[in-house]
This record gives structure tokens, sequence and C-alpha cells, in this order.
């Protein structure tokens, strides 16, 4: 079996990929977790548990999702780890999440704000379409969900968001 | 024939991901082609929104941008440190393999930018169209169609000014193309595009819209319409 992160030229390809995908991998964790020091703990064990399982990625193309999944996971053990306290979102958004309180463009917090009341459901297909430039079918494979069914949140998601931030919104009730 | 209903359906679900048909419905029905425009315009703010700073980055990269994450955790230090050798180039991984031509390489990347749909009458800010223009070392003289939408693509390796222009015919796109140079005009009627490819300057121009288009009447103002810049 051909293990591309494997071996010494291994490492240094593992290092590229980590560094070029960091950013994607921080900013999914954040908006998983809506917290940044979480997003970043999630950040730092998924790696670690990346590295170690480095032998089992067979192909340089599926890493992105394959670390995805590595994130989600982790997001997921944290999650059970903490138990969530919930937090009103305007606390949410004004003490926990600096940059969201201290983002220099109003239009830009007004969208961050709408997409963090946005349901898991919703904003996690969302993100990894807009965010991440997965296809609905990548998205679907995922979250374990039909294609049918991902269509469905990520219209809901935009109709939602239309809705929170003033637009009009098409095919409502369908 | 595609329903609007339907249309604005795929369009809400995936705006940037269209197929076949919901892009001819889009092109032959002005209030969905406008509802597209919105649904792509809040995209953008939603991947704006997303795009929160990374710890250890000076500023937030653009998608697909090139900055450099500055390691600064602990953990993560002592994870890179362990790692033998250098930062390779990813691009590397990418090269190699049969090439498409040049004609389903601009529809493919067209399949990506799906504003080269919309028909407005609202110009692309003076800012971006500039900064899109001096990156792709061209002017445009006056007299130039109404400028839509503009973008510096990443298109075979180069970066490239993406442009839509708006007229009479409805939507075109022009692709400015500095390094590729076809040794005579090559005209495509592609997957409901026409288009065509003329070498220009240092390079090429590519014109294109839906099919019926006036493309002979459309590159040629265009092409009058670029200045080259020196490089």
């Amino acid at each position: 079996m051909n293990a591309p992160l494997a071996g010494k030229n291994g490492e240094a390809a593992f290092a590229t990929l980590c560094n070029e995908l960091r950013p994607d991998l921080f900013r999914f964790a954040f908006w998983l977790a809506r917290d940044r020091s979480v997003a970043e703990d999630v950040v730092q064990e998924a790696l670690l548990r990346a590295w170690r399982s480095r032998d089992s990625l067979t192909e340089v193309g599926a890493a992105k999702p394959w670390l995805l999944t590595i994130i989600r996971r982790e997001h997921a053990r944290l999650y059970e780890r903490r138990r969530h306290v919930t937090v009103p979102l305007d606390e949410l958004v004004g003490s926990e999440s600096p940059e969201l309180a201290a983002v220099e463009e109003q239009e830009t917090l007004d969208v961050r704000r709408a997409i963090f009341a946005l349901e898991d459901d919703y904003r996690g297909p969302l993100v990894m379409q807009v965010l991440l430039g997965l296809s609905t079918q990548e998205i679907a494979d995922q979250l374990g969900l039909t294609q049918s069914a991902v269509l469905t949140r990520l219209f809901r998601a935009r109709q939602k968001l239309r809705r929170a931030l003033g637009g009009t919104v098409d095919g409502e009730g369908e | 024939m595609m329903e609007c209903l339907e249309f604005r359906r795929q369009a809400g679900a995936d705006p940037q991901h269209l197929g076949p048909e919901a892009r001819q419905h889009a092109a032959a029905c002005p209030r969905c082609a406008g509802h597209l425009g919105g649904l792509l315009a809040l995209d953008k703010r939603i991947l704006a929104a997303l795009q929160v700073q990374v710890p250890g980055t000076a500023a937030p990269p653009r998608h697909g941008g090139a900055a450099i994450a500055v390691l600064d955790h602990r953990r993560w230090m002592a994870l890179a440190a362990s790692i033998i050798g250098g930062v390779l180039v990813g691009t590397l991984l990418w090269v190699g393999g049969p090439r498409n031509s040049l004609a389903q390489d601009l529809i493919e990347h067209l399949d990506h930018e799906p504003e080269a749909l919309v028909t407005t009458i609202r110009p692309e800010e003076d800012s971006v169209l500039g900064e899109v223009l001096e990156r792709g070392g061209i002017r445009l003289r006056s007299g130039t169609p109404l400028v839509s939408y503009a973008s510096s693509c990443r298109f075979r390796g180069h970066t490239v000014p993406h442009l839509v222009v708006q007229t009479t015919d409805g939507p075109v796109t022009v692709m400015v193309l500095r390094n590729e140079k076809p040794a005579s005009p090559v005209t495509f009627d592609e997957q409901g595009f026409a288009g065509r490819i003329m070498p220009a300057g240092p390079g090429s121009i590519a014109v294109i819209g839906a099919d019926g288009v006036d493309l002979e009447q459309i590159a040629a103002r265009v092409l009058a319409a670029v200045e080259w810049l020196d490089d």
C-alpha cells in the first residue's frame, strides 16, 4: 500500500501539508466550536493524531478530507469532555470570540453574528462548502448524509442568513 | 426547460456550481439571473465572514491565497521540529498529467465563476477593477463595455485578469492570457458557451459568452480596449 506521508520524505510532506492547510483547519474548528481557544486545542490534538496515523493516508489528494474528519472527531471528543455550558449568543459574541467583537467592518460582523446563530446542522455544511470548497457529495460523505439532505441544509442555511441579514427570501415555506 | 422554483432551489443550495440546465435557465430568465447574482454576492460576504484570523498569521489570508502561517504554539513547534527537511512546494504535486485544450480549461474555469452568467447594470468597484488590471499588466481604454465583475484568477499556473463585460447580447467573460499565445484565432462552441481566443499583445485574449452572442463584434471591441503594459 502506498503511504505518501510515511518515511523520511513523508515527514517533510506532512509538515508542508499541515502548514498549507492549517488556516482552513483552524477556521473549520473555530466554526464548529465557536470558540477560539477550543479551536486551537482541537487543531493541535487533531494534528498530533494525524501525525501518529499518517501511514493510514494512502493518497495525497485525500489529505484534506482526512484531516477534516480528524478535526470533526476531535471536536466531538472535546465537546463530550467539556459538556459545553449554554451561553447567550450576545455574550458569546462579545466575550468569547474577540475576533467577532473586534472585526473592523460592521457588515462582516453582521454576517458573522448570523452565521454564529445558525444551528450546527446548517452551519457545518455551509462552512464546508463556502470556506473549504467541498462539493456537496464530499460534504455528504463527511457527515454521513445523502447529497439531497446536504442540498436541503445548504438551501435553508442561505435562506436563514438572508432573512437574518434583512434580505428577501424566496421559496419560504417550501 | 427548468422552472424558476427549481432553479432557485438549486441555486440556493450551491450557487457556485450550477448544472448546464440551470445555467441555461439563468441565461434566459433575467429575474433568476438577478437572484443568482444576489446569492453569489451573499456567498462572498459569507466567505469574508468565515475567514477569521488564524493564530500566528499577520492577517487573514484570502481564500486560496499564499499567506504563510507563523507557527507559534509550543506543541505545534515540537511537532514541526521533529520533522526533518525544509518546506517543499506543494504545487509540484499538481504538475504532470495530460493537459486539456485551452478552450476546455476556459470553460472549466467559468464553471467555477458563475458570475459570468449575471446580467447587471452595476459596475465593478473601481478599486477592485484597478487592482485586477494592474496585477494583469493591462489598462482599459475608454469605450470599453461596462465591466461588472473583475477578479485575479489562477489559470494554468498564472494569475490572470478575469473580467465580465455587459453587452447588448448579455454578459461576456473576458480572460486576458499573457502566457498563452495561440498561432491563430481559435473559435469554440462547447457546453452552451461560445468563445473566441485571439492572439494579442504578448499572449492572447479570450472572450466567452452564451451561444448566440456576436463574438466577432465583441472580440473586436475588447481587443481595441485592452492596452498591454510592459512587464
